[in-house]
């Protein structure tokens, strides 16, 4: 666009000076020749008649030209010059068989020797056989059509900028309320379903593009809150049996050892699933309020290494006994950063994370922490495994609901609620930071997760404020 | 005798598993179904532990839980469906103690109960008398004095919590801290267990709440109390 109207800019300016260029300079050049032949005409007239009286050529010639030389050629051999400048040789070849061999007037325009721009008129002089030449200087006018060229090459140039300018100027204001719709489409792809285009009065294609694209998203963010929120009152209706279920499990637990064998084996297997079937319902929960947008996001300021130390620590006791706990390893380099987590939501990252080490890569062998390679202070907290790797191609399906890869037979696989890493994927996101999977150096599989971090805040402590510190809502 | 817990809940089904599962924990059990029946069960026999499910009919929790505050200091526990919404501070700020959510383990619940009887009965360690501004601590009382005698209410765990504070003047604690001494929990305690509480304190101790002069917060860093 900018393109476009510079290159336009600069046609019609170059357009515009060559016309009134060329105008100006035919106009000025062809009434300084009409005047030149004019007064020759008057001259050579003089000269005629004066010759005819009697008086020479030579004193002729002295009284006329009071502007330019003139020269008289008669019976084509003798030369008479009025002027000191000019011999015969000044006049053009061509000028002088046009008005000598054929007796017209003429006249030519030509740089002579000086390097002056010239006019040579000739007339023909019936009384002496011969012709009347006289040349006008005309080097102002071509002084003044120099100056003029290049007074308009420098409009030319400005106007070209101008161009240029008014271009950019214009395609951003034409352009504009398409980048809106463009930016609110990707913010609707990334999730923001409030999104939504502010009409424009004024322009009656904008306001309908502005009033379906509105209308769309409106009917994409209902169907999504529709399915979470069914997906929410399923999970929601289904806690109160589970709650029964749990607790009456618990008795059946305290006496299990009044049970027969088989009856201990059933209720092991009952209490199990009862437990995964509440896991199951509480990740839904927690996902399908991820989906709605409801889900509300408490930060705190943590030291990273700190907070790794203790989710592992609390995620371990949850695992299945004997498992030893990985080495959490902390970058020194990552001290002095603070991270804003929602600490809930963080130790839940790191559990399912351990959880998925020890359900598919045979337990973790290694927690770390360390800092992102940008400028964002990001903080990485990596759990690797020794387990069989995960195949390229799933490395990002693994973060899929209910996803079940390759792993899907292992041991144990069957024991997981299937929303483990969708959730660490929903958590991660929600801090604003991002999590992949990876091939470890020995081989197993590496999930990293990468949060925003920030430096240590400067502590000011007398401030008094109702709201705890930290306290806030996530986008 | 074991302590008396008040089971504030709808669903029948619900009410007897959880009569079942804290009798095996020891527990007396009184059961209500509406926070209506709940305030006059506990009138006529006031409990120990007070168990209310957010979402009742008629009457809701919440509101059960600021009539039952009017007339005592019981440690209140709510039972909420969800962790992570308002409902957890509006039930703190009615005036809950702690909070579980659905479905819960017997054995969790458990320990949020002893923790919040536990804290009733004084620790022994503790100086006599903690004083700060106009007012005066007496631990072993487990009452809050002005200097001109008058009582000031607050419940067993703001108290313990103002303890905790006046005991370590000026010393910065942390939410974590805080959470583990007062309530038993680990680093991954609800951090707005503290900030409510903190809140609900400032409001009976300080003399402008919105411009705290006592109980301070250190940004980044947890709470202090300036005698």
């Amino acid at each position: 666009m900018t393109v476009t109207f510079a290159l336009g800019a600069f046609v019609l300016s170059v357009a515009m000076a060559g016309i009134s260029f060329f105008t100006t300079r035919h106009f000025l050049v062809s009434d300084r020749e009409h005047t030149a032949v004019h007064e020759a005409f008057l001259n050579a007239t003089y000269v005629s008649q004066h010759v005819a009286a009697g008086t020479t050529v030579l004193q002729t010639l002295a009284t006329v030209t009071p502007h330019a030389p003139s020269l008289l050629e008669e019976r084509g051999t003798a030369w008479y010059s009025g002027s000191n400048r000019i011999t015969q040789d000044s006049i053009p070849t061509s000028l002088r068989s046009m008005v000598i061999t054929h007796g017209t007037a003429a006249s030519q325009t030509y740089v002579s020797g000086d390097g002056h721009v010239s006019i040579a008129v000739g007339w023909p002089v019936k009384s002496v056989h011969g012709a009347y030449f006289e040349i006008f200087d005309i080097e102002d006018l071509a002084h003044t059509l120099r100056v003029l060229e290049l007074a308009l090459f420098g409009a030319g140039a400005v106007t070209t900028v101008l161009g240029a300018v008014l271009g950019r100027w214009a395609s951003g204001r034409s352009l504009r309320p398409l980048a809106g719709v463009s930016r609110a489409a990707v913010a609707v792809a990334g999730g923001e379903l409030g999104t939504r285009l502010v009409s424009t009065a004024g322009d009656p294609d904008l306001a309908g593009l502005t009033s379906s694209f509105n209308r769309m998203v409106d009917q994409l963010q209902e169907r999504i809150e529709r399915e979470a929120r069914f997906t929410s009152d399923v999970s929601h209706e289904l806690r109160s049996p589970l709650t029964t279920l749990g607790a009456s499990l618990e008795v059946l637990e305290a006496q299990s050892g009044s049970l027969s064998p088989s009856g201990r084996r059933a209720l092991e297997l009952l209490s199990a699933d009862v437990r995964r079937f509440q896991r199951m319902v509480g990740d839904l929960l927690e996902i399908s309020r991820s989906d709605s947008g409801s889900a509300e996001v408490s930060l705190e300021e943590v030291d990273p290494g700190e907070l790794v130390r203790r989710a592992v620590a609390a995620a371990h006791r949850s695992l299945p006994a004997g498992t030893p706990p990985p080495p959490v390893e902390v970058d020194p380099r990552v001290r002095g950063t603070h991270l804003w987590v929602d600490k809930r939501r963080f130790e839940r990252v790191i559990s399912n994370l351990l959880e998925n080490a020890s359900l598919y890569g045979g337990g973790a062998t290694a927690v770390r922490v360390s800092p992102g390679d940008d400028a964002r202070r990001c903080v990485r907290v990596s759990v690797e495994d020794a387990g069989p790797g995960l195949p390229p191609a799933e490395r990002t399906r693994v973060f899929e609901r209910f996803y079940r890869g390759h792993a899907a037979f292992r041991r144990g696989a069957g024991t997981g609620t299937g929303l483990g890493l969708a959730l660490v994927a929903e958590h991660v996101r929600l801090h604003g930071g991002r999590v992949w999977a990876e091939e470890a150096d020995g081989g197993g599989a590496r999930f990293t997760v990468e949060l925003p971090g920030r430096a240590a805040t400067v502590l000011d402590d007398e401030v008094p404020e109702d709201e705890p510190p930290g306290c806030g809502v996530a986008p | 005798m074991g302590s008396r817990i008040l089971v504030v809940e709808d669903d029948e089904r619900i009410r007897s598993s959880m009569r079942l599962a804290l009798e095996g924990e020891g527990y007396e059990i009184d059961e209500a179904s509406s926070g209506e029946e709940a305030l006059e069960q506990f009138s006529g026999h006031p409990a120990d532990v007070a168990l209310i499910d957010l979402m009742l009919p008629g009457m809701d929790g919440f509101e059960c839980c600021r009539a039952l505050r009017r007339q005592s200091a019981v440690p209140i526990i709510i039972v909420t469906a969800r962790a992570d919404t308002h409902d957890v501070v509006a039930g703190l700020e009615a005036g809950a103690d702690d909070y579980v959510t659905k479905p819960f383990v017997t054995k969790e619940l458990g320990a949020r109960i002893r923790a919040l009887l536990r804290r009733v009965r004084p620790v022994d360690d503790e100086p006599t008398v903690l004083a700060f501004g106009d007012l005066e601590l007496v631990p072993e009382e487990g009452v809050l004095r002005r200097s001109d005698g008058t009582e000031v209410h607050c419940t067993k765990t703001e108290f313990r919590l103002l303890c905790e504070l006046a005991s370590s003047p000026n010393k910065v604690l942390s939410r974590e801290q805080l959470l583990d001494r007062v309530w038993g929990y680990d680093y991954f305690g609800d951090g707005r267990l503290v900030d409510v509480h903190i809140r609900r304190l400032r409001t009976k101790v300080e003399p402008d709440p919105a411009l705290p002069r006592h109980i301070l917060t250190v940004r980044g860093m947890g709470y202090k109390l300036v005698p």
